[in-house]
């Protein structure tokens, strides 16, 4: 019967060509939207490597004053806000806060062999306790970096795996420039600062050291308070840094409050795309069932004929739903052989696994809802009198 | 073979009662050619379609092999369909987008047990057998209507059935044509004893079967043999 449905679809080809394109385009624009459905909810699934509950931002913009009068004043900031019993720890951080619509990205390069473009984060001792960031290899920064020979970093496991494959991270060094090196004094698992849905990208953070660069300025204080500090908290440390860095301009945000406005940036589009999609497979649905319904009122003689030969109701049902999903075979077919390409030429440079599922699934979709438009044209082909049918013809 | 009685089959709209049959008693023993005539609208196609267990009697019991068919669900009376009736149409009922070869395989389709290269086998011998061989590859719009319903022949015949149903089955061909078809059917009754009932207009198509039934508004007015000599003569 599978031959049989098969040939009958072959041989009306020119019929059935528009329902098959149909099918087609809309497996490929059900493709682009669930291949960005899966790559954000797997990154969504995967651990961030760090803690946002409890976190503050505190951003701190000084006007064009002294250099090293801000700096002193962020010193006296820094220490008052670490003083206040509200706030368990204080770390400093360059612009590219975690949720922040900044980023800083460096090239770095290992044994003139192997290169990445990472993320950038500038950070002091504390942003490790501030965001509960635990190193899995190594340490974080701390005290004794103060005297150490080259610049400290930590990067994430990502960037070992691209600058040093399986060779051991630590104690490598990283020509920064020409008379500074980098090296590396511990290893984080997952750090993925940017957003909840992106990918995790290779990363390292260096260290803030507040005395050593007196006339450097850092305008992000990271604040983990303690559970239950409230907006009097907030109005009582922007009123007390403000007394310090009289003309500076202060801002506080929540990382959870940050997070949340990272994440709408992704859903908007994921949402309006996905409606979009939603609006095309309905038209597609009822259009298919609007080609399907006609196609069988006009094969009345055929639905007669095969009962008279020994057909029962139940299998030109079943007939009906195989010749669908044949044409949709033919029309997926098509749609599979250009989706991918995609995993194959390794487009957007997305994971393989995220475009092979988003294949299964839109497949799996389609095959859906082709029988479910079919469901109902079928039963009604199933239902018409043979004698009824032969007299039509 | 196949048993009528009392069929009486009405057709029901909301405003308008239509009598079909009325009070129609046959018995068609195996291996006879019988033939049914009657103008338009006289019942002709609703006594072939009831025989054939396409529709079903108002009232009335159809047997088959001395089984009353109202006992039996859907399932089971397209399987008796499949098995043992073959039908042949005035407008052939061949499927254009399928080829011969491929529309006389139809009923196989519906029999479970037949291989492919068997259900390919049988259908070039049922070609063969009404002389169309050589034209397996074609499609029916590439046919002359005599070769179209030679292949509507050769579909019935695939099965091997006990009963051939036809209806008016010269009546879109011209007179040589016409007596081509009636001669297949004439042979498959003779050398294979296949049990014809056929609906024709054609008296001199009628008086070459065995028995002629003729009927009026429904209901049978004549029923007997015809002579022995138009029967003989093919």
């Amino acid at each position: 019967m599978i031959r049989h449905l098969f040939k009958l679809i072959w041989n009306r080809k020119k019929s059935n060509f528009l329902l098959m394109t149909e099918i087609f385009f809309c497996f490929l624009v059900l493709f682009g939207v669930v291949s960005l459905i899966v790559y954000n909810v797997r990154n969504y699934t995967k651990p961030l490597g760090f803690e946002y509950d409890n976190v503050w931002l505190l951003t701190m913009r000084p006007s064009a004053d002294s250099a090293a009068l801000n700096h002193q004043n962020l010193e006296q900031a820094v220490q008052q806000v670490r003083a206040y019993p509200e706030v368990e720890y204080a770390a400093l951080t360059n612009s590219n806060a975690p949720f922040a619509f900044s980023q800083m990205t460096d090239n770095l390069s290992y044994d003139n062999k192997r290169s990445t473009q990472a993320d950038h984060y500038q950070v002091d001792d504390d942003y490790a306790d501030v965001l509960q960031v635990q190193p899995s290899q190594g340490r974080w920064f701390g005290p004794e970096d103060n005297a150490a020979h080259h610049q400290p970093i930590v990067i994430n496991r990502e960037m070992q795996r691209q600058l040093f494959g399986e060779e051991e991270p630590l104690g490598k060094l990283i020509p920064q420039n020409d008379s500074v090196n980098y090296q590396v004094v511990g290893v984080v698992d997952h750090f993925r600062g940017y957003s909840e849905y992106s990918a995790e990208r290779p990363a390292f953070f260096t260290r803030i050291n507040l005395q050593q660069s007196d006339k450097s300025f850092w305008g992000e204080l990271l604040i983990r308070v303690k559970p239950g500090t409230g907006i009097a908290f907030e109005e009582k440390m922007v009123r007390e840094v403000s007394g310090i860095g009289k003309d500076w301009t202060l801002e506080v945000a929540t990382l959870e409050k940050m997070r949340q406005n990272k994440s709408k940036l992704t859903m908007v589009p994921m949402i309006a795309l996905g409606l979009v999609c939603g609006f095309l497979i309905l038209n597609v649905a009822l259009g298919l069932f609007g080609v399907l319904w006609y196609n069988i009122s006009r094969r009345n003689g055929e639905i007669g004929l095969r009962r008279a030969l020994g057909a029962s109701a139940n299998q030109v049902y079943r007939q009906f739903i195989g010749e669908v999903l044949v044409l949709a075979t033919f029309g997926l077919l098509l749609g599979v052989a250009f989706a991918v390409q995609f995993p194959l030429l390794q487009v957007f440079e997305v994971e393989s696994v995220v475009y092979f599922l988003a294949l299964g699934i839109s497949v799996v979709v389609i095959y859906i809802l082709v029988v479910g438009c079919a469901l109902y044209p079928s039963r009604q082909a199933a239902a018409i009198h043979p004698a009824i049918a032969l007299h039509e013809e | 073979m196949i048993t009528l009685k009392n069929i009486e089959k009405v057709y029901q709209t909301k405003t308008i009662e239509t009598v079909a049959l009325h009070n129609v008693n046959l018995h068609i023993p195996k291996g006879e050619f019988v033939s049914v005539m009657g103008p338009s609208g006289c019942g002709k196609s609703t006594l072939l379609n009831i025989m054939g267990l396409l529709d079903e009697p108002t009232n009335g019991i159809v047997e088959i092999d001395g089984n009353p068919i109202s006992r039996y669900r859907d399932k089971e009376l397209a399987h008796i369909r499949n098995q043992k009736i073959g039908f042949v149409f005035q407008s052939y009922h061949l499927i254009n987008d399928l080829s011969v070869i491929d529309n006389v395989e139809l009923p196989l389709l519906y029999r479970s047990g037949t291989s492919a290269a068997e259900t390919r086998r049988l259908a070039l011998t049922a070609l063969e057998k009404v002389g169309l061989s050589a034209r397996t590859k074609h499609y029916p719009t590439q046919l002359s209507g005599g070769q179209r319903q030679r292949v509507a022949i050769a579909r019935a015949l695939i099965g091997q059935p006990e009963i051939i149903l036809a209806d008016e089955p010269t009546g879109n061909l011209d007179s040589v044509m016409g007596e081509e078809i009636m001669n297949i059917l004439l042979t498959l009754n003779r050398e294979d004893g296949t049990t014809i009932v056929m609906v024709t207009h054609d008296e001199n198509m009628a008086h070459k079967t065995e028995r002629l039934i003729r009927f009026f508004d429904g209901q049978q007015v004549s029923d007997a043999k015809t002579t022995a000599y138009d029967y003989q003569k093919v």
